[in-house]
């Protein structure tokens, strides 16, 4: 069976404490994805997403605080205005925009990361390997998956 | 100024006197009143059955006949009608599934076509643009109660009226309401604006029993006798309405009232469309006032004749 | 990077947690791959390293093999950061060089296949020892504390704020926008459910804030703006013009005999008139008159002056303006407390149109000794004693479809004592409630709403009012008997409403310029609701009283001195510590293009329109790094996340 790899980044005052609430809770989950702990989600810029797409991720997964709990007051809006924008730019990029997820998960939402986490790996596993080094560019610059 | 206009099956009938006065202040603002091809009863029970479909199917009908004739507003001045018109309109505005359903149950229906008046079966949904406008809103929003002003032709400061709001005009609150429904200016606004002097009572938007007169006669008198009393005792000489069943309750049952209330011996209810037909230079003929119960027509003795009396205001 | 290309020498230490990671993750595995990842120079594992010997051998191994980086592979960094940073910081290391690697909570407690979870272990190790490379040694930004708070709102709660803060040795400015400090609370006959009078507890407080040495009485002054971050605010105040010099003013009142300009008197609640020019009650304080502009008549002696020319004194003066006072403060009290809900909303109980329908601070003021009736329970209409009063609760309150939603919390108890004290003032009277739910959740409430049925017979009817109207004399109420079903109809000579408890007018527009956040109500919103009650986002504003909702005079100086005492621990502290980890300008990369400005929701960064650079106030910069992932030229680089670690990271990631 095909295991995806997947890049977390997790913003630190929620989804990551999110995250860590479901160790707690001892709630057990696909263990394809991995974290990376920043201080607000906006702080993720689209070369960061890039980046893992080039080095190997099969899927990116962006975790902020819901709508209005943002600790650095509105960051979670940004980070939503650029992952809908980045979102367009991969499709004429010809990678598919589902590799790419952004979910709201609060301190207490321990059991939606990990429904999260299991489903954004089944969505993954579904779509298949990226595998964008092997893949030739086009002539058009686009790469076609 | 051309409107549709609709009457409701009321007017036609019993309120004549509301039907012939409208029409008569209405031709003296220059306003041609249009009626629906083929319009049919207003279904006037729509708020009180729970089946709505059917409730709402001629409230539609009607809406859409107005639609078809490209009309973009329809006036009423039966306070039930509009009610029943403006509640079906807004169900089918907010309503995804009743549009749905009333647009089924009306794609087959038969209307006539307004140019070549054949009948006609198919037709486009109704999506709830018709705006429904009570004459006082009308007389408000679009005439202007300034200008209604400018065009007064009698001195009508002598009848002090005390205008009924009634429930149909009011409430519900969220789909019906033309003003605020506790403190309402609307009527008094229009009244002040023909020249009336103006009557606060307390029971401007109290109950006068409505249907219960036909199936508990008995009780709709106590909610009649009180709002009249109200009026009385807070100094009016008249009580204005809208609605074809005040009327109904208040004038035309006032026998049954002074039965139950001996003190009680009679006090004049008035459409709003008389007073602004007097006011605006009607013959006092036009009015309908023999129609009366309770005869108002003292009210309207010492200026009978509007060229001798025209006041310049 | 400031290590200049010298290698660092990283330590890894991975901890078994007893068996809570090693019964999964394979640790000595884990310590074992890392020995040879470019970077480390030594790689353990142990059994507990958050115990004593096991930050001892951090300690220890810091110093023999002179690490200048080290990764705890443990349980989450929420937990053990800050003890192993210490621990660091014995042996010499700057703390922003240790890093925990989570593989607990986000490895071994949610993976339990054996393989799996030691792969995720490491990757995740080695991620930390990519991130350490490039950490750098910071200090802590550190600010001094300008030990003087500003108190906004005079009432209760304000004044029990300031003379806490003050009472601490500080120095406190109070600003009140009335004439007179008191709030609501002055207005006030008696005070359930003790029955004490309010005033008589209220004034000696106020006369000991005036006398109290640290603190600065701005009354008729208003906050303009305040600007800063905490420990360090600009406050710009408005003091209104008040046409008489307070400390000239020896209280005479030959200015208000003289005066012919009567107008609604605002401590009566218009029950009573008073001069153009008045002092709001005899005990107000700063005890002065006021010129009230608006009213008078005109100072030009053609159209009055007839004040000045009797003052003795030679307190007035008709040209005093507008000032603008500049104050510099470290923390904030924000305490504006509440108004009532306007009785124009109800239109059914008449909408403010009939003088016998009062609301709760009207009737206080009538049964007030210092009220416009002296005491004596008289309608306003006609000055008769009303023998038949009825009460309604909850109007405006808990209502969602037409007013407000929440529950104004003191009705219950205030409509219980106004009863009461009718009852106590017209023996032969009749008092009705009319209530939906009655609250009693306090100390003595309950006994307090016994006694007020049991002994005092006032008679509580569970129903709403539909309607008040007059006939004649008399206001008709109409309400239901939800107990009975049977539908009421009460002769009343005065109704009292107790109206809802709302937002003061003007705070909205106050908060706004504030930074702090308001509810759906137009409350005051706290940091945290239940942690943090008095605090708010904004670094140093604290809240207090009814400005946060509907809350009774011991919760509002609950509230006030607990807000005091968060003023207290700023203050305690000579500077503040600010995290470093804030996101400079590398000025070289600057285009001065300002994308990063209008990301920053703090105004930590200004474009300098001379030098073509963003300059970036370390203060105020929270390091969220929005404005990092904006900077199109990479110029905008967070201290220990910068792009190039999160790249070495999410490589070690994908890759390792």
């Amino acid at each position: 069976m095909f295991e995806p790899k997947i890049m977390c980044f997790l913003c630190k005052w929620c989804t990551y404490a999110g995250a860590d609430l479901a160790g707690t809770s001892r709630l057990e989950f696909s263990p394809n994805g991995i974290n990376l702990r920043v201080m607000c989600s906006s702080r993720i810029d689209p070369q960061h997403i890039l980046h893992a797409f080039k080095e190997g991720a099969d899927g990116v997964f962006i975790g902020g605080c819901h709508p209005g709990d943002c600790h650095y007051v509105e960051g979670n809006y940004k980070t939503l205005r650029r992952v809908t924008l980045f979102k367009t730019m991969m499709e004429q990029l010809g990678l598919d925009p589902k590799r790419l997820r952004l979910e709201w998960i609060s301190a207490a939402e321990g059991k939606k990361y990990v429904e999260t986490m299991n489903e954004f790996t089944e969505t993954i596993r579904n779509l298949g390997p990226l595998n964008l080094e092997e893949k030739t560019l086009t002539e058009e610059g686009v790469c076609h998956e | 100024m051309r409107v549709h206009y609709y009457p409701g099956c009321t007017l036609k009938e019993k309120a004549t006197n509301l039907e012939d006065s409208t029409r008569e202040a209405m031709a003296r603002l220059d306003t041609d009143l249009v009626e629906p091809e083929g319009w049919t009863c207003c279904g006037a029970e729509y708020p009180l059955i729970t089946e709505k479909i059917h409730g709402l199917i001629p409230p539609v009908r009607i809406l859409r006949q107005v639609e078809i004739e490209e009309g973009s507003k329809v006036v009423t001045t039966c306070a039930f009608c509009f009610a029943v018109l403006k509640r079906a309109n807004k169900a089918m505005l907010d309503n995804p599934t009743l549009h749905t359903r009333v647009n089924e149950y009306l794609a087959d229906d038969i209307l006539i076509d307004p140019t070549t008046k054949e009948k006609r079966t198919h037709f486009e949904s109704y999506n709830g643009d018709v705006q429904v406008l009570h004459l006082l809103e009308y007389l408000r929003d679009e005439v202007g109660l300034g200008h209604l002003k400018s065009l007064v032709k009698r001195d009508l400061s002598h009848i002090k009226v005390a205008p009924y709001y009634g429930c149909r005009l009011l409430r519900p609150q969220k789909e019906v309401a033309i003003d605020d429904p506790e403190t309402p200016t609307i009527f008094e606004d229009f009244l002040n604006a023909i020249g009336c002097t103006v009557v606060d009572f307390p029971f401007k938007q109290e109950c006068c029993g409505s249907y219960l007169s036909a199936s508990m006669p008995e009780t709709s008198n106590e909610p009649s006798y009180r709002v009249l009393n109200s009026a009385k005792m807070n100094g009016a000489n008249v009580v204005a309405l809208s609605c074809p069943l005040c009327y109904y309750n208040m004038d035309t049952r006032q026998d049954r009232i002074k039965e139950e209330y001996l003190e009680f011996n009679g006090f004049p209810v008035l459409y709003f469309t008389q007073l602004l037909a007097w006011a605006l230079g009607a013959d006092v003929e036009t009015l309908g006032l023999d129609k009366h119960l309770c005869d108002p027509r003292p009210l309207f003795d010492i200026k009978q004749n509007a060229e001798d009396v025209e006041v310049n205001l | 990077m400031k290590d200049d290309g010298k290698k660092k020498r990283i330590g890894v230490f991975v901890c078994h947690c007893g068996v809570n990671i090693a019964g999964v993750v394979d640790v000595e595995k884990v310590a074992e791959l890392l020995k040879d990842y470019p970077g480390v120079e030594f790689s353990t594992d142990y059994v507990y390293m958050c115990s004593e010997p096991g930050q001892q051998l951090v300690l220890d191994k810091i110093k023999e093999d002179k690490l200048d980086s080290v990764i705890i592979a443990a349980c989450s960094p929420t937990l053990h950061e800050k003890t192993f940073q210490s621990a660091a910081e014995l042996a010499g290391l700057n703390p922003h060089q240790v890093e925990i690697a989570n593989i607990r909570e986000q490895d071994s407690w949610v993976h339990p296949d054996r393989d799996k979870a030691t792969v995720k272990a490491v990757k995740i190790v080695k991620s930390m020892v990519e991130k350490a490379i490039q950490n750098e040694d910071l200090e802590p930004i550190k600010v001094g504390v300008f030990k003087k708070a500003l108190v906004i709102g005079g009432g209760v709660t304000g004044l029990q704020a300031a003379m806490d803060i003050a009472d601490q040795g500080y120095e406190v400015i109070v600003v009140e926008k009335e004439p007179s400090v008191g709030g609501k609370m002055i207005q006030l006959s008696e005070t359930f459910p003790t029955l004490d009078c309010s005033q008589c507890i209220l004034t000696p407080k106020m006369v000991e804030v005036t006398r109290h040495p640290k603190i600065k009485l701005m009354t008729y002054s208003e906050v303009e703006s305040i600007s800063g971050f905490v420990g360090n605010f600009k406050v710009r105040i408005k003091k209104k013009p008040r046409f008489v010099d307070e400390d000239k003013c020896k209280l005479c009142n030959e200015c208000a005999d003289v005066c012919p300009q009567i107008v609604p008197d605002e401590y009566n609640m218009g029950l009573s008139f008073r001069k153009a020019i008045y002092m709001p009650f005899p005990q107000a304080v700063p005890g002065t008159y006021t010129l009230d502009m608006e009213s008078c008549l005109g100072t030009l002696p053609i159209r009055c002056g007839k004040c000045k020319d009797v003052c003795d004194a030679q307190a007035i003066d008709y040209d005093m303006k507008e000032e603008i006072i500049e104050e510099e403060v470290g923390a904030v009290v924000v305490a504006t407390g509440y108004d009532l809900y306007d009785m124009k909303a109800l239109g059914e109980y008449g909408g403010e149109n009939y003088e016998d329908v009062l609301n709760g601070l009207e009737f206080e003021r009538i049964l007030s000794a210092s009220g416009p009736t002296g005491g004596k329970v008289q309608r306003p209409s006609d000055g008769k004693v009303p023998k038949n009063v009825v009460f309604i609760q909850c109007a405006g309150s808990r209502d969602p479809e037409n007013h407000n939603s929440y529950c104004s919390k003191i009705c219950c108890m205030y409509t219980a004592k106004h009863a009461m004290l009718y009852k106590h003032r017209v023996h032969d009277g009749n008092a009705i409630v009319f209530y939906i739910d009655v609250r009693t959740g306090g100390k003595n409430f309950d006994e307090f709403y016994q006694r007020a049925t049991d002994d005092e017979s006032i008679l509580y009817l569970r129903g709403k009012v539909s309607k008040i109207f007059k006939e004649g004399n008399k206001m008709i109420v109409w309400g239901v008997d939800t107990l009975t079903g049977q539908k009421v109809e009460v002769e009343a000579d005065m109704v009292v409403l107790a109206m809802a408890m709302t937002k003061a007018d003007g705070v909205p527009e106050l908060m706004k310029k504030l930074k702090i956040s308001i509810d759906g109500n137009g409350w005051l919103a706290e940091a945290h609701p239940k942690l943090r009650p008095v605090e708010s986002l904004n670094q140093g504003f604290y809240l207090a009283g009814a400005a946060l909702g509907p809350k009774d005079i011991p919760e509002a100086v609950a509230q006030a001195s607990a807000a005091a005492a968060k003023v207290g621990a700023l203050f305690a502290k000579d500077e503040l510590m600010h995290a470093p980890t804030i996101v400079p300008v590398i000025e070289e990369l600057c285009s001065g293009c300002g994308i990063c400005v209008s990301m920053c929701p703090y105004g930590a960064r200004t474009l300098n329109a001379v030098r073509k650079v963003i300059e970036v106030n370390e203060v105020l910069c929270e390091g969220c790094g929005a404005c990092a992932a904006a900077c199109p030229a990479g110029a905008a680089q967070q201290l220990n996340q910068s792009d190039s670690q999160i790249f070495s990271m999410v490589k070690a990631i994908l890759r390792g």
